[in-house]
């Protein structure tokens, strides 16, 4: 698109009268539309990715726990599983960040550090919660069954919905409250049940967040 | 009935393109000028030539930082360029509805 444009005639000549009204139109939405693709991180292919990656992390502790009268924890094989998930998907998130965010400076940057600091500490917070339920006597299947998998995801859902509404993104906000509304519905499935609920429950909230950004790249048109 | 016209500092393919990528961005962020080169795909000189363009008319600030290799030039968006663009876009707007309803009459 913008390799196509003339611009070095039109920047050398009497530049002011270089557009018709309908080329204008359609190169503004064409630039807004590429500018905010290229400049965003998020896109349907990485939500399709979360989806999967929530499936396979949530579905693993669950097979590892799934066999368990009595509840005790998830097994070393199945906390690998969910850790290895969540670690890749971090890591492609920063990397679709990274990438997205070169050479852009200011306050937003400044403020996705404070609100990343902030996350951390939550989900820090979470666990040590954990280990004060663990000490005051709570049982295996509320503390590192019910607790854990609900706790962490309304954090999550709370941060993410606090992030949607200071921007008035409501496509986010509506994914974050999904993901609160999942958290609560799945601790009734018990220690057990929680993380496969967890897990189916995510997948398809992630899914539809993937097909509604897909159907808007489409619905830009062709160029976008 | 007059119409205000289209602002012909920004009713320009390369400066248009300029102006609506940066408006793009969150407002008090500023992308430097190689990605902005990479987004726009114009030379160095052209490029620089439609920033100092829109700086003349305080629609966009150009910062430099550091020396030498290390060196960093910023662009933003001033307020005054963002609130250009949204009384352009409008004026277009304006502009598109009457070619259609003439194109509808005739």
């Amino acid at each position: 698109m913008g390799g196509t444009l003339d611009t070095g005639t039109t920047a050398s000549h009497g530049d002011e009268d270089g557009l018709d009204p309908r080329a204008a139109a359609r190169l503004l939405t064409q630039t807004q539309l590429r500018a905010r693709r290229e400049l965003d991180f998020r896109s349907p292919g990485l939500s399709l990715l979360a989806a999967a990656a929530a499936l396979i992390a949530f579905g693993s502790v669950w097979l590892s726990v799934r066999g368990q009268h009595p509840y005790k924890w998830p097994t070393p094989a199945g906390l690998a599983g969910l850790y290895v998930v969540i670690a890749i998907r971090i890591g492609s998130v920063l990397y679709a960040h990274h990438r997205a965010q070169a050479g852009v400076s200011g306050r937003s940057v400044r403020r996705h550090q404070a609100e990343g600091a902030a996350l951390a500490v939550a989900l820090i917070v979470v666990y040590l919660f954990m280990i004060a339920l663990a000490s005051a006597g709570a049982s295996n299947g509320v503390v590192y069954g019910v607790y854990v998998a609900t706790a962490t995801l309304i954090v999550l859902g709370t941060f993410g919905a606090a992030h949607a509404a200071a921007r008035e993104n409501w496509q986010e906000l509506g994914i974050s409250i999904a993901v609160m509304i999942v958290a609560t519905a799945a601790a009734f499935a018990g220690p057990r049940g929680v993380w496969l609920a967890d897990g189916v429950g995510l997948c398809a909230v992630l899914i539809a967040l993937s097909a509604f950004q897909a159907w808007r790249l489409v619905a830009a048109g062709p160029d976008a | 009935m007059t119409r205000p016209g289209l602002d012909p500092v920004i009713h320009v393919p390369a400066r248009l393109e300029i102006v609506a990528t940066l408006a793009a961005l969150p407002e008090g962020d500023a992308l430097s000028f190689t990605r902005l080169q990479d987004l726009i795909e114009l030379t160095p000189g052209n490029l620089i030539t439609h920033l100092r363009k829109l700086e003349d008319v305080d629609y966009v600030t150009i910062e430099k930082s550091g020396s030498g290799p290390a060196s960093r030039t910023s662009v933003a968006l001033t307020h005054r360029g963002r609130a250009a663009l949204d009384f352009y876009t409008e004026t277009l707007r304006g502009l598109l509805d009457g070619l259609q309803s003439n194109g509808d009459r005739g």
